[in-house]
């Protein structure tokens, strides 16, 4: 008879979640991944000025706005029949790749290193509640100091952001056409200052922490691997002069990769709190979550740095937690060497702003892969004014409840992991936590209407 | 079309009229002050109105007046009765700041220039558009302070 | 000089002034030798909205997160950063309950069928809502600091048509409530507001709760653009260095101090970067800011 545990909240993640998990002989025999917060920005931004959902969506998430800001230009940039310059997409996409920086810092030392450094306990957040803390002590000072020393650094990604785009978290610099204001000289100077100190730290430091980590907790190489479906809308790709810096629209599954169709995205909610008008229904008699279920072809994906790693090439070791953990810090490397090739092609001073206008009667769609994996943004335009607007985050697609049998991807993922002491089932929280949940993303309504199919993506 | 003479006639008399409000003003009858600088806003309005109405009847362009009494050219020109423009809703509701209109409000039977008030960026303010009429939303929020006096009237509402 | 002391020949007022000085310090010592100068308890509660507050917090630079938590607080929760989950989680969480503690909230409290809407964790195997927590845990603070838009006021997660029932703290307490409202909350608005606790205890606040330190005077006020917007030289698209007036800029109704802060270590705002302030830092934000950008508006002649 499996025991029934209960993770409520799981820390160290943005937003609220609760892991249930089955556990019969030391093992996960079943598992439910549960958003439980909901605010409803679908339906939020019907009736508002289309131009201001670029700032509105960002208000999403905290830690990944940036994002948000990047699916809403480009969703309605696709709505105006708008083609940015190579100069404008440049200049956003530092950006973007910035936020990038400032989320793998932070998730890897505050979100994920908890897990497997003891900080000092004289400071009561970093009261430990397991024992299955391994380094050896020099190692593991070494590991706290560099937790204060990101700080710091991740602190500093944030700041490259703001030279750009104005402020962060919540920029005001991404928008239709790139960015609003000039990569004049000082600042282009400034943005590589501050980008060579980061690479110092991710080559110097970050990178080896994550490989020590590896090496005393290799069974994780093992755990989490799920359906091992990947899946990436592509991101720094397709730029006229650079080609691809990273990684194109792409799937892999079965030792295949294929071409991404984006006609192929569906999204069930039969285990959401969503009535079958997709009004919420907390009452609804199966549901567990705020989280809708995403599927491609009908299947669970992955996305996230594993994919983009994966389909891009660049690390193939494994599908598991620490495979996933160890992609998203080699990805700040590769991010940060990225903002170096589009800095290096920048103009000083070029202002890529005009006077635009919204269109009477429109429908477009941004699908980009970012932070946590792929973000789509759809929206309608009528009488100029917000009609419709849905949003599939990556935490939706890694999150996601079942449909019928079919688990989620982390469901799957959580699924068959050992776990040692079933009163300290700290394999679950590290599993979870190689997704980098974020459930405030996670969690939406989507109004009247279906995904919109015939568009290209951007 | 009107008269030169007319016209000058009119101009004298507001003329003085604003001499008798700055000469009770600078006597120091403080108790009075307000009813004094308000009879001089009206002078002032009417005397914009006489020379609108000699210049178009006359065709003759017109000079700006300055800075904070400035009435924007409207696309058509609004009926004067007794020297007052006036608007129905229908004809406010142009004044939305868009497209060329200037931004009008209606607060308690006048109507207010607001193009150019700080408070009013984008013709909106804190969720209010401009070419409406707006007395409930002022008395609910700004009842009792002193904020009409200081906006430029451009006439009333009908 | 026979006879006369060190003390005598000094003026009266320095012997007042080392007097009080060597009081105050004297007192100090003691204080702090009694135990009864303390770092106080810091609860960090997250309700339904972004969590871009304490990443924002994260940002914060002299003071930092480690001087926040190695200097001046015993940190206690944040369901961001605190190392345990679970059941030990929320029960540290409400550990300090009956203690001196400082409330720091940011998110909105989710109202709509008794908050099932935001489930915050769960005590012996009962949800925990939102609501329950800050009923829980915001009566007894001995401050209760909303931090952010959304908690200040239902910010961005009470936006028309308000799907939750979303509503700022000081909706649901009886007691007084700090509000620092912000998209986010700059993280120097909220370490000067818990400094000054620290320090002397309530600042001076505005008649809406504000510190006055931060929220007295409106960006327009301090804008250096001004000169264009009295000269009337309006910006027609985003990117000019002109006033954006016409593009919807509210810094004229918001009073927040961004124009000489600034953001991220002072390296630029808003305005700066050519967009137009949005407000954020005013009540209503964000349905009484909109339209954010605008084109097409006329210039008065």
């Amino acid at each position: 008879m499996p025991e029934k545990i209960m993770i409520n909240p799981v820390t160290r993640i943005s937003g609220f979640m609760e892991i249930e998990a089955d556990i019969a002989n030391n093992y996960v025999v079943d598992s439910k991944t549960k958003g439980l917060m909901f605010r409803g920005f679908e339906k939020m931004l019907l009736g508002r000025s289309p131009f201001d959902a670029v700032y509105f969506t960002q208000r999403i998430c905290g830690i990944c706005s940036t994002a948000h800001s990047m699916a809403s230009t480009l969703a309605l940039e696709n709505a105006m029949n708008f083609v940015p310059s190579e100069q404008g997409r440049y200049l956003r996409d530092i950006i973007h790749g910035c936020e990038f920086l400032q989320n793998h810092l932070r998730h890897f030392y505050q979100y994920t290193i908890p897990d497997f450094v003891k900080l000092p306990e004289e400071y009561p957040l970093f009261k430990v509640d397991h024992k299955d803390y391994r380094l050896p002590k020099n190692l593991n000072d070494k590991m706290v100091k560099d937790y204060f020393e990101s700080l710091s650094i991740s602190r500093s990604a944030h700041q490259m952001l703001a030279i750009l785009g104005g402020k962060a978290p919540h920029n005001h610099g991404v928008f239709i056409g790139g960015i609003t204001s000039q990569a004049t000289i000082d600042k282009i100077i400034s943005l590589k200052s501050i980008l060579d100190d980061i690479e110092k730290f991710i080559n110097e430091i970050m990178i080896p922490d994550v490989y020590e980590i590896a090496n005393y907790y290799s069974e994780y190489y093992h755990i989490g691997r799920g359906y091992g479906n990947l899946l990436s809308y592509g991101c720094f790709n397709n730029y006229q002069d650079l080609g691809t810096l990273y990684v194109n629209p792409l799937v892999y599954s079965n030792n295949t990769i294929t071409v991404f169709n984006p006609d192929e995205i569906t999204q069930e909610n039969e285990y959401a709190y969503y009535d079958n008008k997709n009004e919420p229904d907390i009452q609804k008699p199966q549901a567990y979550s705020w989280i809708k279920a995403p599927r491609y072809n009908n299947v669970p994906y992955e996305v996230g740095p594993l994919a983009r790693q994966w389909l891009s090439g660049n690390y193939r070791h494994g599908i598991s937690v620490m495979d996933r953990t160890i992609a998203r810090v080699l990805e700040a490397g590769k991010i940060a060497s990225i903002i170096k090739v589009l800095i290096q092609n920048l103009i000083p001073g070029v202002s890529v702003q005009q006077e635009y206008s919204i269109p009477e009667k429109s429908a477009g769609r941004g699908l980009i892969d970012t932070t946590r994996g792929a973000l789509g943004h759809w929206l309608s335009i009528d009488n100029s004014k917000i009609a419709f607007y849905q949003i599939i985050t990556p935490s939706a697609w890694n999150l996601s409840t079942q449909t019928g049998n079919i688990k989620g991807t982390a469901e799957q993922a959580i699924i068959g992991s050992p776990v040692k002491d079933i009163n300290a089932p700290v394999e679950i929280g590290r599993i979870i936590r190689s997704f980098d949940p974020c459930v405030s993303c996670a969690t939406h309504v989507y109004t009247d209407g279906k995904l919109i199919n015939s568009f290209q993506v951007v | 079309m009107m008269e030169l003479n007319l016209f000058l006639d009119f101009i004298n008399n507001s003329i003085k009229e604003i001499n008798t409000d700055i000469e009770k003003l600078y006597s120091n009858k403080y108790n009075n002050m307000r009813k004094t600088l308000d009879h001089l806003n009206s002078e002032v309005m009417m005397l914009d109105n006489y020379i609108n109405h000699f210049s178009t009847s006359n065709q003759l362009r017109i000079n700006d007046t300055p800075e904070q009494y400035k009435i924007a050219f409207a696309q058509q020109a609004q009926p004067v009765v007794n020297g007052t423009k006036t608007f129905t809703l229908e004809e406010l509701a142009k004044y939305n700041g868009k497209n060329g209109n200037p931004a009008y409000v209606a607060v308690n039977g006048v109507v207010y220039d607001v193009t150019n008030n700080a408070a009013w960026a984008a013709a909106t303010h804190f969720g209010l558009s401009a070419g409406y009429d707006l007395t409930n939303q002022f008395a609910s929020c700004h009842a009792g302070a002193n904020i009409l006096s200081m906006l430029p009237k451009v006439g009333t509402l009908i | 000089m026979i006879g006369l002391s060190w003390e005598d020949l000094r003026c009266p007022y320095q012997g007042n002034r080392s007097k009080t000085t060597a009081s105050l310090v004297d007192r100090v010592k003691d204080d702090i030798a009694n135990r009864r100068l303390q770092k106080k308890n810091l609860v960090w509660l997250e309700l339904n909205g972004c969590s871009g507050n304490i990443i924002s917090l994260l940002n914060g630079q002299n003071p930092d997160f480690q001087y926040l938590i190695t200097q001046m607080t015993n940190f206690i929760y944040s369901n961001s950063l605190i190392t345990a989950e679970g059941s030990n989680a929320i029960d540290q969480l409400f550990s300090v309950v009956g203690s001196d503690y400082i409330l720091a909230v940011e998110g909105a409290v989710s109202q709509k069928e008794g908050g099932v809407y935001n489930i915050i964790g769960k005590k012996n195997g009962k949800a925990v809502t939102g609501l329950e927590a800050i009923n829980k845990l915001g009566e007894n603070a001995s401050y209760v600091i909303a931090v952010g838009a959304c908690a200040a006021h239902g910010g961005v997660s009470a936006a028309r048509p308000n799907p939750t029932e979303c509503v700022g703290v000081q909706n649901i307490l009886k007691r007084k409530v700090i509000k620092l409202p912000g998209c986010p909350c700059h993280p120097d608005w909220f370490m000067g507001t818990l400094a000054y606790i620290l320090l002397y205890g309530e600042p001076p606040l505005d008649n809406r709760d504000r510190p006055l330190l931060f929220y007295s005077t409106t960006i327009h006020d301090r804008c250096p653009r001004r000169s264009y917007f009295d000269r009337g030289i309006f910006a027609s698209k985003l990117g000019e260095e002109t006033c954006m007036f016409k593009m919807g800029c509210r810094g004229p109704v918001t009073p927040i101090d961004c124009p000489v802060r600034q953001w991220n270590g002072h390296v630029n705002w808003p305005i700066g970067d050519d967009s137009p302030c949005i407000g954020c830092a005013q009540f209503g934000f964000p349905d009484a800011m909109e339209p954010f950008i605008s084109y097409n508006i006329t210039r008065g002649g």
